[in-house]
């Protein structure tokens, strides 16, 4: 059974890269425009989200705190994606119950490797 | 595959200069909106991110600065001056070439992002780094070692490790990747089971690890809880096999289960949008229209036959038709707000040029248009607000004499008007002098001395070819083709243009264009032999006329709609259509431009998908008719346009009350004075527009 991830994305061209990257992989990929509609989207199965952190609407950082607010997702990894200048912003997405994160720019591989490392 | 997504970055990236475009606009009128910085922020932020991603490095590392500049704007460390505003358009532009040239265009000049980096360096006093990769994930096999080291590894997860969504099974296997481990539980931190929270880790793990990978390639193992909890990895002097094994399974102590795992999970990724070629979608219109037509005959073909089953199969494929249709029409539907907020930046960049303040305000740019209509409106529109801001707004010093605010104002609305959208640009500036454009229009010898023309006629004729009452030529506009390219690119649009003048007070140009230029809700009615129809949405009623209610009218054309009266325009007699008019005539009440009006015909058979054809070229003069097209039959039914019709006729009064000589347009009939039917057979007119 694949595994669901949810990618969280204003960007349409990371979203396109995101998901042709783990489909291939054989992940079931559904995304979702900003953390609005990304919580709208939590009504079936997710594994796993990945989300960008600066998005209108709700933000990443707003969106990990829906996600971990809702008792049927508050243990399934969440990753988020960053630039090389918000170290901060890591520390606050850790508080706020990212698992980890991926900077970007990232290679395909690199984004299989860290999807690995929190799904198995 | 990589060139696919090369395509949806360009587009994308597009789209996003012009949003940190009109952020920008926005953020020039309004210096404190943190809002606003953040919405520029985040537009260059997804540039560069994507950017890089896709390898448009050029472009990743030069919106880096920007974006830098920008973050720092939204903390509060700088404040947006008119300088930085105006550099990060220029950066804006600088951007939107690189992204040319990578599609093929002309080559952006490295020199100009040079010079741009510098101003921008200056403007921030800031040492603006360039991006650099840090990869928290590096593959563990580029820096294998030859020779095996054996480390000790103690690991106490923060308590609340779990609700992170971190599984510290996964952890172990990722180090038994590496090389050979033993690992120790240790279990001595569990409080007593009245304490316990269900969802917390009170584990802690002893482990050994044999392995040829360096130190960081373990520590990148556990890179996303190293912050918290405990973690020390050193380096071990020799094997010591005093730990206690545990069956690293992956098994997460504590933890509940994982909700969804054992539910079947449903393949459909959702999607929000998607990106259609317009020819697709031209096509689909097409096929479409095709449909539509077809579906009125089978409509046709099913009411002759009077079999119930075919008729109940007909009316299905009606109504499906009608959604199919109503479907597909709105795919082509687009907000008008992108291209009003690109007029933005013109009125920006040309009050600068001019040296005249002016505020841009848009209003009712979430209405929809069609996107072929939308396409063709830009020119239009770019001509009206240039002759707005060279002939129509004056300089600040003039406008303070005039007694007005020394900043004008271009005001761009759009709204529905039954099945047209209403277009206006409005200045305050010193609007037209009517006399002035008589003069000119006399002196090009565009009409006869002394004619007589109404304030609107005087003013239309600005849209003739070759018209411009600026006598010198500015770089902005007076080179007298622009008006007259507006009319006719509205009028291929099947919309007219008006022009409103107050004298000192400003101009209004009003655009009145179709929502849609494929298929409309017609009204089928018939005269004689001719069918017609009316467009749906500015039809109001239908009412009947007899022989009786004319007579008590003696003979006048106005009806009396429950109390209501209505001046009506015979089509029979308009279109010189041959034949005895029937006892009960219908007249059907339409809303029109001027008041509400009669149409009076034979019969009035119902509603009619119409799907619009052109009359071509030869038939592009007649203003009354706005299309043809075919019924279930075969036969070809004129579309008319109840405005022009109107328009025509009170013209053609006006002009007979005004310059008796003049030859008018061949009407048989005139409404307004009502008339009685013997002046109707007065010499004077041809009938040059009988079908």
């Amino acid at each position: 059974m694949a595994k669901v991830i949810l990618t969280v994305d204003d960007s349409a061209s990371v979203r396109q890269m995101v998901r042709f990257a783990l489909s291939d992989a054989g992940y079931t990929v559904v995304e979702a425009v900003d953390g609005k509609d990304a919580l709208a989207k939590l009504t079936q199965p997710v594994h796993l989200v990945i989300t960008d952190l600066n998005m209108p609407n709700l933000d990443g950082l707003g969106l990990i705190r829906g996600v971990r607010a809702n008792p049927a997702y508050k243990g399934i990894p969440i990753l988020m994606l960053t630039t090389e200048s918000q170290d901060s912003k890591k520390q606050e997405g850790r508080a706020a119950g990212a698992t980890g994160w991926i900077v970007k720019p990232f290679a395909t591989q690199q984004l299989l490797a860290v999807v690995r490392k929190v799904l198995g | 595959m990589i060139d696919r997504f090369r395509q949806a970055y360009r587009e994308e990236a597009r789209e996003l200069l012009t949003e940190l475009e009109s952020a920008l606009l926005e953020l020039d009128r309004n210096r404190e909106d943190r809002e606003v910085v953040g919405r520029a922020f985040r537009a260059l932020h997804t540039i560069k991110g994507s950017g890089a991603m896709f390898g448009f490095d050029a472009i990743a590392g030069f919106a880096h600065n920007l974006e830098t500049a920008f973050d720092r704007l939204r903390n509060g460390e700088l404040t947006a001056t008119s300088d930085l505003i105006n550099l990060s358009l220029a950066a804006g532009d600088q951007i939107r070439v690189m992204l040319e040239q990578e599609d093929g265009g002309k080559a952006a000049d490295p020199a100009c992002s040079q010079q741009i980096l510098a101003e921008l360096q200056k403007l921030t006093h800031d040492a603006t780094s360039s991006p650099a990769d840090t990869h928290p994930v590096k593959d563990p096999a580029a820096a294998r070692e030859a020779v095996g080291h054996t480390w000790r590894i103690h690991f106490r997860p923060a308590p609340g490790i779990l609700l992170q969504g971190t599984n510290p099974g996964l952890l172990f296997r990722e180090l038994r990747d590496l090389g050979e481990l033993k690992m120790t539980l240790d279990t001595s931190a569990i409080p007593p089971l009245a304490e316990i929270e269900a969802e917390h880790c009170y584990l802690a793990w002893d482990m050994v690890l044999t392995t040829t990978a360096p130190e960081a390639a373990i520590r990148d193992v556990f890179i996303f809880v190293e912050d918290e909890g405990e973690l020390r990895i050193e380096a071990a002097a020799a094997e010591e096999p005093d730990a206690a094994t545990l069956p690293a399974d992956g098994r997460r102590p504590g933890a509940p289960p994982v909700p969804g795992k054992v539910r079947e999970t449903v393949a459909t990724p959702a999607t929000s949008s998607l990106r259609v070629s317009t020819s697709k979608i031209d096509e689909l219109v097409n096929l479409v229209g095709q449909l539509v037509t077809v579906q009125a005959r089978l409509s046709e073909v099913a009411g002759r036959h009077q079999d119930p089953d075919l008729t109940e199969v007909s009316e299905a494929v009606d109504r499906v038709t009608a959604s199919l249709r109503d479907n597909s029409m709105n795919i082509r539907m687009l907000p008008l707000r992108a291209t009003f907020e690109r007029f933005r930046r013109l009125v920006h960049d040309l009050g600068a040029d001019l040296h005249k303040e002016v505020n841009f305000t848009v209003e009712g740019a979430d209405t929809e248009l069609d996107k072929t209509v939308i396409d063709q409106l830009n020119d239009p529109l770019v001509h009206l607000i240039r002759n707005s801001m060279d002939h129509g707004i004056e300089p600040p010093e003039a406008r303070l004499a005039a007694g007005k605010s020394p900043t004008g104002t271009i005001h761009l609305s759009a709204r529905h008007a039954g099945a047209s959208v209403l277009i206006q640009v409005t200045d305050d500036g010193k609007g037209l002098d009517v006399e002035a454009v008589r003069a000119r229009a006399t002196e090009k010898g565009l009409i006869e001395p002394g004619a007589r023309l109404s304030e609107s006629e005087t003013l239309s004729l600005i849209f003739t070819a070759g018209f411009s009452t600026a006598r010198e030529l500015s770089g902005v506009s007076g080179r007298g083709v622009g008006m007259d390219v507006v009319r006719r690119n509205i009028e291929a649009l099947r919309g007219s243009v008006e022009i409103a003048s107050r004298p000192g007070a400003g101009l209004t140009a009003t655009l009145r264009l179709p929502l849609t230029l494929a298929i409309i809700d017609g009204l089928l009615v018939r005269v004689g032999a001719e069918h017609f129809v009316l467009p749906l949405a500015d039809s109001r009623e239908c009412v009947e006329l007899t022989r009786r209610d004319i007579q008590e009218n003696h003979g006048k054309h106005l009806a009396n709609v429950r109390g209501e009266i209505v001046p009506y325009i015979r089509l029979r007699e308009y279109f010189g259509i041959a034949g005895q008019h029937p006892e009960r005539e219908q007249i059907m009440v339409v809303d029109t431009d001027y008041s509400q009006y009669g149409f009076v015909v034979d019969q009035v058979l119902g509603d009619h998908q119409t799907v619009i054809k052109n009359l071509g070229r030869l038939y592009r003069n007649v203003q009354e008719v706005s299309g043809a097209t075919l019924l279930g039959n075969g036969t070809v039914a004129l579309i008319l346009d109840p405005n022009r019709l109107v328009q025509s006729i009170l013209q053609a009064a006006s002009q007979r009350r005004g310059s008796a000589g003049r030859e008018s347009r061949g009407y048989r009939l005139d409404s307004l004075p009502p008339k009685n039917k013997e002046d109707k057979t007065d010499g004077t007119q041809g009938s040059e527009q009988q079908v």
